[in-house]
């Protein structure tokens, strides 16, 4: 059973459109996935890359032909970071989270 | 941001992962002219058949494989890109959605089956392509509309399982 854990890498509005999508899917495509959140690709890259670095996602090159076709997808640890976030959300909600505090202060929002 | 999170920001995260999870429901795999490419394909198989001519009915059948792979292809594509996750909308989702297809294609077979007898009965020319026809117009028609209905029941079955 997971315990609420707020994560502020992951609140982040971007980043929390993004491992949400990433949540209820196995692999995406990148494009999809810069259609669907509706960013730039520079802005998605930057974004897969600090998800990347915090062990939350996987990012998979592959060729389709000559193309290059990236995809990611979460990782176990991005999902159960994901599952505590939405419980410290709750629990915010319910008034319960009294002593709820962004566990990771130092990440800056983009 | 602040050292803590107002409700109503939790509200608005938990809504947005929601909202997301919906997206990926919710995504367009089948284009709106899939439909009607197979009921034209259904009807060409169809004519060649009742043609009753060994070349026509071959060369109907390699259309219809032809066809049915270039048709697939964009299809194939849309949902390997991001395809829901498994068990995203609970454990009974699959056969939900098995028992769908199914009924619906026990439904265009029963169309198909009363329309032809029908004709035939009534002594219509090529009551076998007719009927095909009648069967690609319903899949058509009716296609869209399951797989709408299928993801409005996975997205409330996905709801109600938090």
């Amino acid at each position: 059973m997971n315990t609420p854990r707020f994560d502020e890498l992951i609140h982040a509005p971007t980043r929390l459109s993004l491992v949400a999508f990433l949540a209820a899917t196995g692999w995406a495509d990148f494009k999809v996935l810069r259609d669907s959140i509706g960013l730039s690709d520079s802005a998605l890259s930057k974004q897969l890359t600090t998800l990347e670095d915090a062990g939350y996602i996987e990012i998979r090159k592959t060729f389709v032909g000559k193309r290059p076709r990236t995809s990611a997808r979460l990782t176990t640890n991005g999902r159960t970071a994901l599952d505590r976030h939405a419980l410290a959300l709750q629990e915010i909600i319910t008034g319960a989270g009294s002593s709820m505090l962004p566990a990771n202060p130092t990440t800056q929002q983009p | 941001m602040d050292d803590r999170v107002e409700p109503a920001d939790a509200a608005r995260a938990l809504s947005e992962i929601d909202r997301r999870r919906e997206q990926v429901i919710r995504r367009k795999i089948f284009p709106s002219w899939w439909w009607w490419a197979y009921a034209v394909l259904i009807t060409e198989l169809a004519a060649s058949a009742e043609s009753g001519r060994g070349v026509l009915l071959g060369t109907g059948i390699a259309l219809f494989v032809a066809g049915s792979l270039v048709v697939d292809l964009p299809v194939r594509r849309a949902s390997r890109a991001a395809a829901p996750r498994r068990g995203l909308a609970g454990p009974g989702a699959a056969r939900t959605t098995l028992i769908g297809s199914a009924a619906f294609a026990a439904a265009l077979l029963g169309v198909g089956l009363a329309t032809g007898i029908s004709l035939k009965a009534a002594g219509a020319p090529c009551p076998g392509t007719i009927a095909a026809a009648v069967t690609g117009v319903v899949f058509a028609i009716g296609g869209p509309m399951l797989v709408r209905l299928d993801a409005a029941t996975l997205v409330r079955r996905s709801r109600s399982r938090q």
